[in-house]
């Protein structure tokens, strides 16, 4: 039985593991139930962006968009979150100025997201917090993203919403063009939990268990990914559990033991 | 890897043999009009098939610059299609013409040599903007 489905989204009873790379941390989740299985797709419309959003030129100076959800010809965005769709039960939304947030209290959701801008040739990256360049080029020497010439994906986006972190999506337009856009999702609402078991943690971090990891794109150590997962999970110092080599299994034991007993149930 | 495919749209009115222009360009794809496509670095671009038109003979040109951005571009012609009188010729491309973008300057533009004096003509040309391999 394989992880994850058709979509790339982790199955019912299987492992997904949020990594993060500026710790050398992880946080593994059990999904124990999908939401919206079997309805994924959720075609959303243009980019947020409106005659009165500021963009930044690629040549120098800014640009406003010619018209709602159009992509001016050499500009990149600043930081965008997905707004509630007016006239949608979206406006219900816990946060309507973005649909993907969840707050403190939704340590049992996660959303896992896979985000596809048309046309494709649009940059996309991403920045959490909002605002924090986590992108880096030789340690953190050089600051990369849309706004440079790497650091980005062009037309789709992947990313797992931690509760209580805001996120930055940016999109960039490197052509002389004018893009009409449009964005749709294919999106996995979780219920997971933590596991509590020092060994089943092991065997997961250790890849002795499948699960589906996904590397955060964080590099940088920012204060307020620290204070998210102490308030959602009750992470006090570390974000999340450290990863060990296969022969320090007992020290490994011994510190998530520690970790777990500091977690929020 | 990305592929977007789309279909550009061009008319001139020429008033006299002779005349040569650059088509004016729109696709639904993209707000207002265009003279020129930049490709970014790394991409390339792909034209897959024309279609000309009109009700004057003319030649239809697609035009190449390293460098689309400075004032006046260096315009050279890397594909011409002949309309010999009024009517439509449709060209597919088994294998397409590639422009690649090396420093993303680079540009393509569809002209036109009018040689059939009056009328009103067009283009319509299939392109991708591609940074796959093939």
């Amino acid at each position: 039985m394989s992880v994850v489905d058709r979509f790339g989204l982790v199955n019912e009873n299987s492992y997904l593991v949020v990594y993060f790379p500026a710790t050398g941390t992880a946080i593994p989740f059990r999904v124990l139930a999908r939401v919206n299985k079997g309805f994924e797709v959720f075609n959303y419309g243009p980019l947020p962006i409106t005659t009165t959003t500021t963009l930044s030129s690629y040549d120098g100076g800014t640009v406003t968009p010619p018209a709602s959800g159009v992509m001016p010809a050499r500009s990149y965005t600043p930081d965008l979150a997905f707004p509630a769709i007016s006239g949608t039960p979206l406006v219900n939304a816990r946060d309507t100025s973005d649909i993907w947030y969840l707050d403190e209290n939704d340590r049992d959701r996660l959303f896992h997201v896979k985000m596809f801008v048309y046309p494709p040739i649009i940059r996309t990256d991403i920045r959490i917090p909002i605002n924090v360049t986590q992108l880096r080029f030789q340690k953190e020497r050089v600051v990369i993203g849309v706004s440079t010439v790497l650091g980005f994906t062009r037309g789709a986006l992947e990313f797992i919403r931690l509760p209580y972190l805001r996120y930055g999506l940016r999109f960039g337009n490197d052509t002389n063009l004018n893009l009409y856009t449009f964005v749709s999702f294919i999106y996995a609402e979780y219920v997971v939990e933590v596991p509590r078991d020092a060994d089943v943690i092991a065997d997961i971090l250790l890849k002795r268990v499948p699960s589906y990891w996904f590397t955060m794109p964080i590099s940088y150590q920012d204060p307020g990914i620290s204070d998210a997962l102490r308030r959602v999970y009750g992470f006090t110092s570390t974000w999340g559990f450290k990863l060990y080599r296969h022969d320090q299994r007992e020290q490994a034991l011994k510190e998530y033991s520690s970790v777990l007993a500091s977690l929020k149930s | 890897m990305v592929r977007w495919l789309f279909t550009v749209h061009g008319t001139a009115s020429p008033t006299a043999s002779g005349q040569s222009g650059v088509f004016t360009l729109t696709t639904p794809d993209v707000y207002g009009s265009f003279s020129f496509i930049r490709i970014p670095s790394g991409f390339k671009a792909k034209i897959w098939a024309k279609r000309i038109g009109g009700t004057a003979a003319f030649m239809a040109i697609v035009n190449f610059a390293p460098d689309a951005t400075v004032p006046n571009p260096n315009w050279v012609a890397i594909d011409r299609e002949y309309l010999a009188s009024a009517g439509t010729l449709e060209l597919e491309k088994r294998r397409p013409i590639v422009v690649y973008g090396k420093s993303g300057t680079e540009g393509i533009q569809f002209a036109y040599s009018n040689t059939g004096g009056s009328g009103t003509i067009f283009i319509d040309a299939d392109i991708e903007l591609t940074d796959e391999e093939e």
